[in-house]
């Protein structure tokens, strides 16, 4: 599975919730994407944020819930995708946010 | 051309001969048998002796935690006697494949890290887990039992072994206690109301001395006899 090398990055994100089963067997790219949100550079981006990781045994499908800084919110149900499919999702979003921020400022200086 | 020389010419023109099969055809493609590396071999002995001598095993997803962290973490559940492992899914898997632990086989995708004890001390690791959030227990295999996170939690909340051992032995006695006390409940109300009875009359004896004593004497034998009656209830109960 091809997946990323570049860091996941977290500063629009407030929290990020991850609900699985761990005894099923589609949780791996919901475990992969864990990871990632947790390194250390991702955790070094935004300490604020904060990510929770909910595991339950009710058989249900794992889904990842973002709620970022400006209100928007991201769920992704990892059941039948990749953690690379999950991840460009997450850091296409970020990547526009950058950008708006990006013309707020400027806008803001002219 | 002359007949002859042209008959010649056919029998003796070149014949090639078949070009010889090449080798690669013939020899078969032998695989070169790759030796087991020693170190994968160390680790499979080291999970399966892991495996056997821990009562308590359990998975838990590893996220980046901060060495110090990690140091602290591995410190205070040593103290317990509760000892960290990490050992790559590509030996795990197979040898749990095999063994009895089979269920647990999807737990072991990923980062994991396991922590494994001869004890059981379930308590004690949930609060050290929960001052480390970056690692989030999956399941675990207590005494031969697979146990999701709420099982760890509620096992953890669980009374020890010997008080619920005393209940159950309460429970079972109560019982045959309480059969003993239906047999003996008639006998000691009657003795209650005999005795009772006596208070009263001897109450009254100021006023007839003759009447009561002549009563006290009737009732006496009778009380003993019931006394009597009632003692050989409460041994044959007992």
């Amino acid at each position: 599975m091809a997946v990323p090398k570049a860091a996941v990055a977290l500063r629009h994100v407030k929290s990020v919730m991850v609900r699985l089963c761990p005894f099923q067997t589609n949780v791996e790219t919901t475990r992969i994407f864990l990871e990632h949100v947790n390194s250390k550079k991702a955790r070094a981006s935004n300490i604020n944020c904060v990510v929770t990781t909910d595991v339950r045994h009710d058989g249900s499908e794992p889904v990842v819930d973002i709620m970022f800084a400006d209100g928007d919110r991201l769920i992704m149900k990892g059941a039948n995708l990749t953690a690379a499919e999950m991840l460009s999702a997450f850091n296409s979003r970020c990547i526009a946010k950058d950008h708006k921020a990006e013309e707020k400022t400027k806008k803001k200086g002219a | 051309m002359h007949f002859e020389r042209q008959k010649l010419m056919a029998l003796t023109e070149y014949v090639a001969p078949n070009p010889a099969v090449p080798e690669t055809c013939i020899t078969p493609y032998i695989k070169a048998v790759k030796e087991e590396n020693g170190y994968a071999k160390l680790l499979r002995w080291q999970v399966a002796e892991t495996f056997q001598d821990s009562k308590m095993i359990a998975v838990c997803q590893h996220n980046f935690t901060p060495s110090e962290e990690m140091l602290l973490m591995r410190h205070r559940l040593r103290k317990h006697n509760i000892h960290v492992k990490f050992f790559p899914n590509e030996i795990v898997r197979p040898y749990l494949s095999v063994s009895k632990y089979k269920n647990l086989l999807p737990l072991f995708v990923g980062c994991n890290l396991m922590l494994v004890s001869p004890e059981i001390k379930v308590k004690e690791m949930l609060q050290i887990l929960k001052k480390v959030p970056q690692i989030n227990l999956l399941g675990a295999c207590i005494d031969n039992t697979i146990l999701s996170n709420q099982g760890v939690v509620s096992y953890s909340k669980l009374p020890a072994l010997e008080i619920t051992q005393g209940q159950v032995v309460g429970t079972l006695s109560l019982t045959a206690s309480q059969t003993c006390a239906l047999l003996q409940h008639s006998s000691v109300h009657l003795t209650a109301l005999l005795d009772q009875y006596i208070k009263q009359q001897s109450g009254g004896a100021g006023e007839t001395d003759g009447e009561a004593g002549e009563g006290q004497a009737e009732l006496g034998p009778a009380k003993s006899s019931v006394g009597l009656d009632a003692s050989s209830l409460t041994t044959s109960c007992t």
